[in-house]
C-alpha cells in the first residue's frame, strides 16, 4: 500500500465520522420492478410473478415441448446421479449473483424459478432488496425446491447449485442432498461444441432456438448494477437484469423442449444436429451414436464437420474390425478438399498390415507425399510418410 | 576423525589464534516417564510397535495440560520429540471420538509432507485416523474427497487463508467438530508472516464460533525468548508454556572463529566467506556430513561455488555438495533433502531456509558463515549438527560487521543472552484491513462484533466508503465481485512473485521452451534480477536479459546462461521522509521522535565484483521504478549548538553522522533482539517529502551539503511496511543505544574506522571515526 492509499483511508474515516447523509426515500423497489412484497415468515422479499401460456413460443420453440421431453433418456445423456421424473414437477432455476468468485462472500441476489403448471409456465423471481433479505429469499426458495422432482439449470453443477448450497449452510438450513439435477450445459457441450464459437446460453438460444434478445444486459455488468442499486436505491436499471434472468429461464425450458424433440424425432434434424446427437450418444449407446453419424453424412453433412464425423466413424469401425466400412470411410476422407494426412496414413496401414498389399500401400504413400508437397503440411508429417515409403520399399525388395 | 580435525583447528598456529572461544555442551541423559493412564491402549501399542515404551517428561506434561483444557505451547530444542507432544492428543481424539477433527498448520508444504509420513507410520494400526494434506499441491479433483474423508488435515496458513476459510461451508463438518489446531514451528510466525497469521487465526476462531466449536491450540516452537507471549498474541487466548525438555542431547562443541586480521591499519580481516569455505572443505574432504549456513542468497552461491571447487575430486564431480535456498524450485529442493537423508549428498550450503524442521537426517558439522542475525537462529542453525547422541561440532565464523565482531569478542554475551523475542503486530493497519475484508467475505461482521479483541468499526466504515462493504441491518456485508484472499499474501506485503525463465535453450533450438529456474519475491526482485544482473542458481551464472514488472504484465525475468567470472551487486538510492509525529522526547543535545515515515528505494545501478578476489571490475546503470513503503521509525535530530561545537565543517559532520548511523543500526539488534534486516537506517533531514525522489549516498550527501537549513536527522525504521513494533522500542532505548555505541567505538582498536565499528574508512571518510566519537560524547552527556 502506498502513502496515498493510507492517507485516503484516514481521510475517509474522518469524513465518515463527521457525517452520514440521510437517504431520500425513492419509489419502493417492488413497484419499480412490477412485483410485490411478500412476507415469508422469515422476513419480506420482493417477488415478481409472470405467467406464460404453454403455447407461447420462445424463439422457434413452444414451451409445451418441454413436457414431452423423455426425461429418462435425458437423464442418461446428461449423466444425472438421481433419476429425473415428471416434467411437470421440474424446477427451472437460474441465479444472478454479486460475482463469479464463488466462496462464502458471493450472494445470489436474484433467483428465478419456473415450473409448468396446467396450461401455463409460472415464473417467479425472488429479489433481495438488501443482504438482510437473504433469509426470506432462502425461505421462499426452499419449498419450491423441496416439492420439485428435480431442478434444471445451465452450468448449475459448477455454479448455481454450490452457491445456493453455501447460502443454505451459512444460514444453518438443510440443503436437499439427493436433489435430482439436470445441467443442460453437459449435453449442450457434446451437442454443439464444434458448431459454435462457444457454448454460452446466449449463443445457444440464438443459434438453436432462434431467440434474439433486445437490449440485453451483459452478464458481466450485473454485479455492478446491483451494487449501484444498494448505494443509490434506484431500482429502475435492475429491470433489465430481471428481464435477462426471465429470458434465461425461458431458454432453459426451450432447450429442454428442443432436446426432447431431437430425441423423439431425430429424422427431422439437420445434418449438423445429427452429428451432434451422435456425439451425445457416443459414451452411452454406441450403436445409436453410429446411426446418427451415418445419418448425418447421409443428410449431406459437409466440410470439416463431415471430415470429423468420417474419421470418428472410421475409428469405431476399425476398433470393431469392420474393415470394409472403415476403408470406404477413409477413402472418402482422403478425397476431402483440404489435404488431411490422417486417412492416407490409415489407408497405408490398412494395406500394409492388414491386406499385406505392399504395392498398393506404397502407391497410397506416394500419392499422399505428392499431395503433402503442395499442401504445405509440417515436415514431421512428410518425414513420417517418407519413412513409411522407405520401409515399404525394403519389404517389396525382400519379397522380390 | 571429527575430533582430530577439531584438535588441529584449536592448536594449529594458522587457525588456533582465530578461535576466540569454545564451549563444550556435555551430553544429557533423558528424563523418562511412563505412559499416562488416560492414553488409549491402542495408541500405547502403536508407540511400542515403534520402539517407544515411555515418554519424555515434556511430552507427558503437554498431555496433562491438554487434558485439563489448556492451550499449550511447547518449546524444546531440535530433535527432542516435540511432534509427539501434539500427535498424541490428536490421535487420542480421533481414536476415541468418531466425529472429531484436527487441523495441523505448518509454515511450508514440505513440512506438512514430512509430518504426514511420520504420522502415517505411527497410525498404521489405527484405522480410525484418516489423514491428508490439503494445500496448493492437492489436485483439484482430489479436494472434494479430502474434504469428505479427512479427520486430520495438514495444511499451511496460506491455504487456510485463501482456500479453506473463504469456503468454510464446504468444511462445515470440520469446523463443527474441530477439536485441536496444531501449529508447529511457531517461531517462524514472526514479523509480517506472524502478524498475518494472527489475523488468519482471528478469522478461524470466528468461523469456529459460527459452527459452535472452540478448538484447543497445541503449538510447538524452537527456542525463542517469548514463546508464551507469541502464542498468546497469535491465538488471542491464554496459553500454558512448557520449556523443560526431557529429551537427551549428544556431545557438542561450539567454536567461535574470527578470521585473522590481514591489514591492521584499516582493520581489515580475511574475507569470512573464504574462511568458512576453507572450514567446510576441510570437513567434507574427510567425508564428514556438513551443513554451511550463509546469510544471504548471494553468499550462498558464492560459498557453494568455492566449496564445490574445493571438494571436487579428479573427475570434477562435486555433486556431493549442493545448494539450498528459497527461490530454488520445490523439485530441486526436495531432491537435495532426499539426497541428504539418503547420504548421497554429503554437504549442503544453505540460507536459513534449512533452519526450519525440514527432515534432512543427521549431520555432524554446522558451519555458520556470519551471525545469522539472532540468537534463536544461531542455536537453530547450530542445532542442525548432531542429534540425540554422538559427537558434533558447530563453528561460527564472524564477518567484520559490528554485530558479528561484538558477538565474537563477547562470547559471554553470545552464550549468555536469551534468544530473541518474536514480535508480531496483528493490529498493523495494512494487515488488519486486508483480513477484515476476508472476514467480511466469510461471514457478515456484526455491529457488536470485535475482531480479536479489537474494535474495528472505524475500519469497516472506511471499507464501506471504498465500496467493498455494505452495511445493512446490524451487519457489514462483503459487496464486491472480487475474492479478497486472492489479493493478500501472508508472506509479504505485496502478492506478486517473479518467475525466472531460462531462455538459453530457446535461442539454440528455436523452440519456445519456457524453463522456469527460480522464483523471486517482489520485495527483493529489483535488487536481484534487474536487467544485466548476474543471477546465480547453484553457482551457475545467468544474465538477466529483461525484467517485466509492469502492473498489467506477467512478472517475469528472462535470463540466459553466461560464462562470466563476476557477480553483480545492486547500487540503490533511498529516501526517508516524515509522515506523522506520534511521540517526542526533547533532550539537551537532540530531539528524539517517533512516528510514521515514508521510505523510498530505487535500484539505480550495479557493481561487477570478481568471484574469488571480490574486486570491483566494473559497473552499469539500471532504469527501474522507485518502490515506496510507509512504516514506523524513530529518529533523532541534533541541536545546532552540538553540531557547531563538534565541527565547523558540514562535510566532516555528515561523515561523522553517517558513521554514527551505521553504528547505531548495527548495534540496535542487540537491544531489540531482532534480525538486523528487520531494521533500516538513513541519514537525512527533517525537510518534508516534496518530490519524494530517492538519492544515492553521494547525492544525498550533496543535498545535505547544499541545504539551506542544516538539520541532519538519523532515522532508524522498521523494515516491514506498517511496522511490527520495533520503532517504538528503539525510541525507548535510544539513550542506552547511544551509550553502547560510544563504548563500542572507544573499545575498537582500529585507527580511523573499520567495518567493525563505523564502517570501512574508504566509505565513511578519514575523519569519520573521530567525529563520530565526538558526536556520541555530546549526545550521551
Amino acid at each position: 500500500m502506498t502513502r496515498q492509499s493510507l492517507d485516503d483511508l484516514r481521510h475517509v474515516i474522518r469524513r465518515i465520522e463527521t457525517r452520514r447523509p440521510p437517504r431520500a426515500a425513492p419509489r419502493p423497489v417492488e413497484e419499480v420492478l412490477g412485483g410485490e412484497l411478500v412476507d415469508t415468515g422469515e422476513g419480506q422479499l420482493v417477488v415478481v410473478r409472470r405467467e406464460f401460456p404453454l403455447s407461447y413460443r420462445h424463439g422457434r420453440q413452444p414451451l409445451a415441448a418441454a413436457l414431452e421431453a423423455p426425461l429418462d433418456l435425458l437423464g442418461v445423456l446428461a449423466r444425472t446421479e438421481t433419476p429425473l421424473e415428471d416434467a411437470r414437477r421440474l424446477l427451472f432455476l437460474d441465479a444472478e449473483t454479486t460475482g463469479l468468485a464463488g466462496g462464502t462472500g458471493t450472494y445470489p441476489f436474484l433467483v428465478g424459478a419456473g415450473w409448468l403448471e396446467e396450461d401455463r409456465l409460472i415464473l417467479i423471481q425472488h429479489f433481495m432488496r438488501d443482504f438482510d433479505d437473504e433469509p426470506a429469499l432462502l425461505a421462499a426458495l426452499r419449498p419450491l425446491i423441496e416439492r420439485a422432482s428435480g431442478v434444471v439449470t445451465f452450468n448449475g453443477t459448477a455454479f448455481d447449485l454450490p452457491l445456493l448450497e453455501t447460502r443454505f449452510i451459512l444460514a444453518r438450513r438443510r440443503w436437499p442432498v439427493a436433489l435430482a439435477h439436470l445441467d443442460l450445459l453437459r449435453p449442450a457441450r457434446r451437442m454443439w461444441t464444434s458448431c459454435f464459437a462457444d457454448c454460452r446460453l446466449a449463443t445457444l438460444e440464438r443459434e438453436v432456438i432462434g431467440v434474439e434478445r433486445e437490449d440485453d444486459v451483459a452478464g458481466g455488468l450485473i454485479p455492478a448494477l446491483y451494487f449501484e442499486f444498494l448505494r443509490s436505491r434506484r431500482a429502475a436499471p435492475l429491470a433489465r437484469v430481471l428481464a435477462h434472468n426471465r429470458d434465461d429461464i425461458l431458454t432453459l425450458v426451450g432447450l429442454l423442449g428442443w432436446f426432447g424433440g431431437a430425441l423423439a424425432a431425430p429424422a427431422e434434424l439437420s445434418a449438423t444436429d445429427l452429428a451432434g446427437l451422435g456425439r451425445l450418444w457416443e459414451p452411452v449407446d454406441l450403436e445409436r451414436s453410429l446411426e446418427c453419424y451415418h445419418a448425418a453424412l447421409g443428410a449431406g453433412l459437409a466440410d470439416e464437420p463431415a471430415q470429423a464425423v468420417r474419421m470418428r466413424l472410421a475409428w469405431w469401425e476399425k476398433r470393431r474390425a469392420r474393415w470394409d466400412s472403415a476403408r470406404s470411410l477413409w477413402e472418402a476422407a482422403a478425397r476431402h478438399m483440404v489435404f488431411d494426412p490422417r486417412p492416407w496414413e490409415e489407408l497405408a496401414k490398412f494395406h500394409e498390415h492388414r491386406r499385406r498389399d505392399f504395392a498398393t500401400a506404397r502407391a497410397i504413400v506416394d500419392d499422399a507425399l505428392g499431395l503433402a508437397e503442395g499442401a504445405g503440411v509440417s515436415s514431421r508429417v512428410r518425414e513420417a510418410f517418407a519413412y513409411r515409403r522407405a520401409r515399404l520399399d525394403r519389404r517389396l525388395l525382400a519379397r522380390g | 576423525m571429527l575430533g582430530g580435525i577439531l584438535d588441529d583447528l584449536l592448536t594449529s598456529p594458522s587457525t588456533g589464534p582465530c578461535i576466540t572461544a569454545t564451549r563444550h555442551f556435555p551430553p544429557r541423559p533423558p528424563v523418562l516417564v511412563p505412559f499416562p493412564a488416560s492414553l488409549d491402549p491402542r495408541i500405547g501399542e502403536a508407540l511400542r510397535a515403534r520402539g517407544i515404551g515411555e515418554l519424555y517428561s515434556h511430552q507427558a506434561r503437554v498431555w496433562e495440560l491438554i487434558e485439563k483444557g489448556h492451550h499449550v505451547v511447547v518449546v524444546t530444542p531440535t530433535a527432542s520429540g516435540k511432534t509427539l507432544c501434539y500427535n498424541l492428543p490428536a490421535l487420542q481424539a480421533l481414536v476415541q471420538q468418531p466425529d472429531a477433527r484436527v487441523l495441523y498448520l505448518f509454515p511450508t508444504k514440505a513440512l506438512a509432507q514430512d509430518q504426514l509420513a511420520e504420522l502415517e507410520e505411527l497410525a498404521r494400526q489405527l484405522p480410525e485416523t484418516r489423514m491428508f494434506t490439503y494445500d496448493g499441491d492437492t489436485p483439484q479433483d482430489a479436494r472434494r474427497a479430502v474434504r469428505a474423508r479427512a479427520n486430520l488435515v495438514l495444511t499451511n496458513p496460506d491455504m487456510l487463508h485463501s482456500g479453506i476459510l473463504p469456503h468454510h461451508t464446504k468444511w462445515a463438518t470440520l469446523f463443527q467438530n474441530l477439536r485441536y489446531v496444531v501449529i508447529d514451528e511457531l517461531h517462524a510466525y514472526r514479523g509480517v508472516f506472524g502478524s498475518h497469521l494472527a489475523n488468519v487465526l482471528r478469522r478461524l476462531r470466528r468461523i469456529c464460533r459460527h459452527y459452535g466449536s472452540a478448538p484447543q491450540f497445541i503449538m510447538a516452537s524452537a527456542t525463542i525468548a517469548n514463546p508464551g507471549e507469541l502464542a498468546r498474541r497469535l491465538t488471542g487466548e491464554p496459553v500454558e508454556e512448557i520449556a523443560q525438555s526431557g529429551a537427551p542431547t549428544g556431545d557438542k562443541v561450539f567454536v567461535c572463529y574470527n578470521p585473522p586480521v590481514v591489514n591492521p591499519e584499516l582493520g581489515i580481516r580475511a574475507p569470512y566467506l573464504g574462511e568458512a569455505a576453507k572450514l567446510g572443505i576441510r570437513f567434507l574432504r574427510e567425508k564428514i556430513a556438513t551443513i554451511v549456513f550463509a546469510q544471504s542468497r548471494l553468499a550462498t552461491e558464492v560459498l557453494l561455488s568455492a566449496i564445490k571447487g574445493g571438494v571436487a575430486d579428479k573427475t570434477g564431480d562435486s555433486g556431493i555438495v549442493r545448494g539450498y535456498r528459497g527461490g530454488y524450485l520445490p523439485t530441486r529442493r526436495r531432491a537435495v533433502e532426499k539426497g541428504l537423508r539418503a547420504g548421497e549428498v554429503l554437504g549442503v550450503v544453505s540460507t536459513n531456509a534449512l533452519e526450519l524442521g525440514v527432515d534432512i537426517g543427521h549431520l555432524d558439522v554446522a558451519v555458520l558463515a556470519g551471525y545469522p542475525g539472532g540468537i534463536a537462529s544461531l542455536w537453530q542453525q547450530a542445532g542442525r549438527a548432531g542429534r540425540r547422541s554422538g559427537f558434533s561440532v558447530a563453528v561460527f565464523v564472524a564477518t567484520s560487521a559490528p554485530l558479528d565482531q561484538f558477538m565474537i569478542t563477547h562470547p559471554e554475551y553470545l552464550f549468555g543472552t536469551p534468544p530473541e523475542h518474536a514480535r508480531v503486530n496483528p493490529d498493523n493497519p495494512f494487515i488488519l484491513v486486508s483480513h477484515l475484508k476476508c472476514a467480511a467475505f466469510e461471514l457478515p461482521i456484526a455491529d457488536t462484533e470485535r475482531f480479536g479483541d479489537l474494535d474495528v468499526r472505524r475500519f469497516l466504515a472506511a471499507l464501506e466508503d471504498e465500496g467493498v462493504l455494505h452495511h445493512t441491518g446490524r451487519n457489514w456485508h462483503w459487496s464486491a465481485e472480487t475474492y479478497p484472499a486472492d489479493h493478500t499474501s501472508l508472506r509479504t506485503v505485496t502478492t506478486d512473485n517473479f518467475v525466472v525463465i531460462d531462455t538459453t535453450a530457446r535461442d539454440e533450438k528455436q523452440t519456445k521452451r519456457r524453463q522456469i529456474i527460480a522464483e523471486v519475491d517482489w520485495g527483493s526482485a529489483f535488487a536481484t534480477i534487474y536487467p544485466k544482473a548476474i543471477y546465480l542458481v547453484e553457482s551457475e551464472p545467468y544474465e538477466v536479459q529483461a525484467l517485466h514488472f509492469r502492473e498489467d504484465e506477467e512478472k517475469v525475468a528472462y535470463v540466459k546462461r553466461v560464462a562470466v567470472d563476476y557477480f553483480t551487486d545492486a547500487i540503490s538510492a533511498k529516501g526517508v521522509w516524515i509522515l506523522q509525529h506520534l511521540a517526542e522526547a526533547p533532550r539537551p543535545a537532540y530531539l528524539a521522535e517517533q512516528g510514521e515515515v515514508l521510505v523510498a528505494e530505487k535500484v539505480v545501478g550495479f557493481k561487477k565484483i570478481k568471484m574469488g578476489t571480490l574486486e570491483n571490475v566494473g559497473s552499469g546503470e539500471v532504469e527501474l521504478p522507485q518502490q515506496e513503503k510507509q512504516t514506523t521509525a524513530a529518529w533523532l535530530t541534533l541541536s545546532p549548538e552540538v553540531l557547531a561545537r563538534v565541527s565547523p565543517s558540514r562535510e566532516e559532520l555528515i561523515d561523522g553522522l553517517r558513521a554514527v548511523t551505521y553504528l547505531l543500526h548495527h548495534l540496535a539488534p542487540i537491544f531489540l533482539l531482532c534480525d538486523i534486516r528487520d531494521l533500516g537506517s538513513w541519514l537525512g533531514d527533517t525537510t518534508p517529502a516534496t518530490s519524494g525522489v530517492a538519492a544515492t549516498r553521494e547525492s544525498a550527501k550533496r543535498r545535505l551539503m547544499e541545504a539551506e537549513h542544516f538539520n541532519p536527522t538519523i532515522y532508524l525504521y522498521d523494515s516491514h511496511a506498517g511496522g511490527i513494533g520495533l520503532a517504538e522500542h528503539i525510541f525507548e532505548i535510544l539513550p542506552d543505544l547511544l551509550r553502547r555505541g560510544l563504548e563500542t567505538l572507544e573499545a575498537c582498536a582500529c585507527r580511523a574506522g573499520c567495518p567493525s565499528c563505523v564502517g570501512p574508512v574508504n566509505e565513511v571518510g578519514r575523519g569519520a571515526k573521530a567525529t563520530a566519537q565526538a558526536l556520541l560524547r555530546a549526545l550521551t552527556d
